[in-house]
């Protein structure tokens, strides 16, 4: 094996060739923005992708990776979901790509109708989310990284609705992690973690 | 304690494993760990260490890091096949069409190759892990999680609805560790791993961190080795008909133990140590009921954490006379180790006897120690008739082909 100082120097001469540019990035994002007028996402997720719709999701600012990683699981017939089946039809791997870089551009906002909080909810969510570890994947700050979303500010009735999926193994993600996580969580546990999550 | 599984709609969707027992209303009850996470210590528990994601879309034919690549002297790589996310176990037909199985996208593709160009299309989709392709007389076996499908006279009907064969091999249904390798042996049977549904724990011997072989319409299962935590990837040495597979080590229990393995399985039936003894006479303080001492010694450690899948004994004569009859073995790479290792490829020279081997780096480049990053993920190598060497790479959807020339 060479040695670690030569293998640096030899990939860091080739690294600009093959990480993405800002520029690069930007355009994505753009061909993503019209893609997503294009299917309406916005009927749904809302015009900048902050969602006022009850049960579904905001996108703004979301992983990139997420996103990508989502859509392929939708288009693929792997995550059956009625209202994501047509918009996901056809879309192309690059299109993929290109929604995730829109929508990770976006800024993320909490839900127009987002409730005040309830500090007994919120304590108590916080002290199962401390407990669950939810910051080791999901960051302390709850933004996420790569494959794992960022959940901080996010509709709490889609947060409950979709770890009761987990729960319920009605919903895989790229892998089997969240449904061991919230194993045997009751309604009310979950209600508290989602009211915190949707409140940070 | 009831089970509530409920399948997802679509036929072969993911299917749903760790079946949870729902604790009914119970105030604190302690959520189980996931299994990658199963087994950490304390002073673990806050590691940022997890397991890195897949890559479902395809990589841009100017970003597959095929000149990041690195081979001994006289070697060559050249991007065979690309396009293909996921791609991962590859298995050859009688015609020369490469089957290649996935993981988390759900899909086979089959590779063909007419004059110098490749194409590839999806042969098979919507599958939970369909990891295991094997072809045994014009008939392609996938093998996914719990689904077992046969595609009779592929080559002159791509196009054919497959036999389903699931009932008849009843596969366990865990997801964890529930991916398959699957080759056919020297004596026709068809052979796969069920890996332990779990990072380490109490379980079945008997059903599961098991190499097994069956007839090929599913009768006559019989375990061919216990104790092997996950293999995905094993192969027969040329010359002896004798098994040797690549094997998974546990996680959370260190950044330098336990070792990766590859073992010889020359005694049916025999039990190579996992839950108890791991990599280099590794005890797991969290199983002593047996000991080391009381198992076969590994031919050769593969790395800790180092993710050794799929393997093949080189029987071309393209390589250089050093390199025949060794074992290729693709290294995955770490997800659970600080410093990353692996995403290469090695080889391991057996002695005589065949019960110890040396490894050796063969393809490198992939790994970027400066920032601890990687570039692609070898998974699965294979020899082509010509002694050139398919190797794939899931995070970039793309097959490279070694090629040596004096």
């Amino acid at each position: 094996m060479r040695t670690p100082s030569l293998l640096a120097i030899g990939l860091a001469l080739l690294a600009p060739a093959l990480l993405a540019s800002p520029a690069r990035a930007q355009d994505a994002a753009r061909r993503g923005e019209a893609l997503a007028a294009e299917r309406n996402c916005g009927a749904c997720h809302g015009e900048r992708a902050v969602s006022g719709t009850p049960s579904f999701p905001s996108l703004a600012g979301q992983q990139r990776e997420f996103i990508a990683l989502q859509l392929v699981l939708f288009r693929e017939g792997l995550r059956d979901v009625e209202a994501m089946r047509a918009p996901s039809e056809g879309l192309t791997d690059d299109q993929v790509e290109e929604l995730g870089a829109y929508f990770a551009s976006l800024p993320h906002a909490p839900p127009p109708d987002r409730a005040r909080r309830n500090v007994g909810a919120f304590n108590n969510g916080a002290a199962l989310a401390s407990r669950l570890r939810c910051g080791v994947c999901h960051l302390p700050n709850l933004v996420g990284q790569n494959q794992v979303p960022h959940i901080a500010g996010q509709r709490e009735d889609y947060l409950a609705g979709t770890l009761k999926a987990y729960r319920d193994n009605n919903r895989h993600g790229t892998d089997t992690q969240m449904n061991a996580v919230v194993q045997g969580l009751t309604d009310a546990q979950i209600d508290a973690i989602a009211h915190y999550v949707a409140q940070r | 304690m009831s089970h509530r599984v409920r399948r997802a709609a679509l036929a072969g969707a993911l299917s749903l494993s760790l079946a949870a027992p729902v604790l009914a209303q119970q105030a604190a009850a302690p959520a189980a760990p996931p299994s990658w996470a199963q087994g950490r210590s304390a002073d673990q528990a806050n590691s940022p260490l997890a397991p890195h994601a897949p890559r479902l879309t395809a990589t841009p034919a100017d970003r597959i890091p095929l000149d990041s690549l690195r081979l001994p002297d006289g070697f060559r790589a050249e991007v065979w096949a690309a396009g293909m996310p996921g791609a991962r176990m590859m298995t050859r037909g009688e015609d020369g069409t490469v089957y290649v199985g996935t993981r988390t996208i759900g899909r086979v593709y089959a590779v063909r190759d007419e004059g110098g160009t490749r194409t590839s299309r999806i042969l098979a989709q919507r599958l939970d892990n369909p990891n295991g392709v094997a072809v045994r007389d014009g008939a392609l076996y996938v093998i996914a999680i719990n689904r077992v499908l046969r595609y009779d006279n592929i080559a002159a009907n791509p196009n054919a609805e497959p036999v389903e064969l699931t009932g008849a091999f009843a596969l366990p249904s865990e997801a964890h560790h529930g991916w398959k390798f699957a080759a056919f042996g020297p004596d026709g049977k068809l052979y796969m791993n069920v890996g332990v549904p779990c990072n380490t724990c109490t379980f079945d011997e008997n059903r599961h961190a098991l190499i097994v072989r069956y007839n090929p319409d599913g009768t006559g299962r019989e375990v061919m080795g216990h104790g092997i935590r996950n293999s995905v990837g094993f192969a027969w040495r040329p010359g002896t008909n004798v098994l040797y597979a690549s094997n998974n080590g546990r996680d959370w229990a260190g950044n330098d133990a336990p070792d990766d393995t590859l073992h010889r399985l020359s005694r049916p039936g025999e039990h190579h140590g996992f839950p108890y003894c791991s990599g280099n006479a590794w005890q797991d303080p969290g199983h002593t009921g047996r000991r080391c001492s009381e198992f076969p010694a590994p031919v050769a450690l593969l790395g800790p954490h180092a993710a050794a899948l799929g393997m093949r004994f080189y029987d071309g004569t393209m390589f250089p006379e050093a390199y025949r009859g060794r074992a290729f073995i693709a290294r995955h790479g770490s997800w659970n180790r600080d410093n990353k290792i692996g995403f290469d490829v090695v080889t391991v020279a057996l002695n005589e006897d065949g019960t110890q081997g040396r490894m050796e780096p063969f393809l490198s480049g992939m790994l970027e120690p400066g920032d601890n990053s990687f570039r692609g993920r070898p998974t699965d190598v294979l020899v082509l008739p010509d002694g050139s060497m398919l190797v794939s790479d899931e995070q970039n959807g793309a097959i490279y082909r070694i090629t040596y020339q004096r």
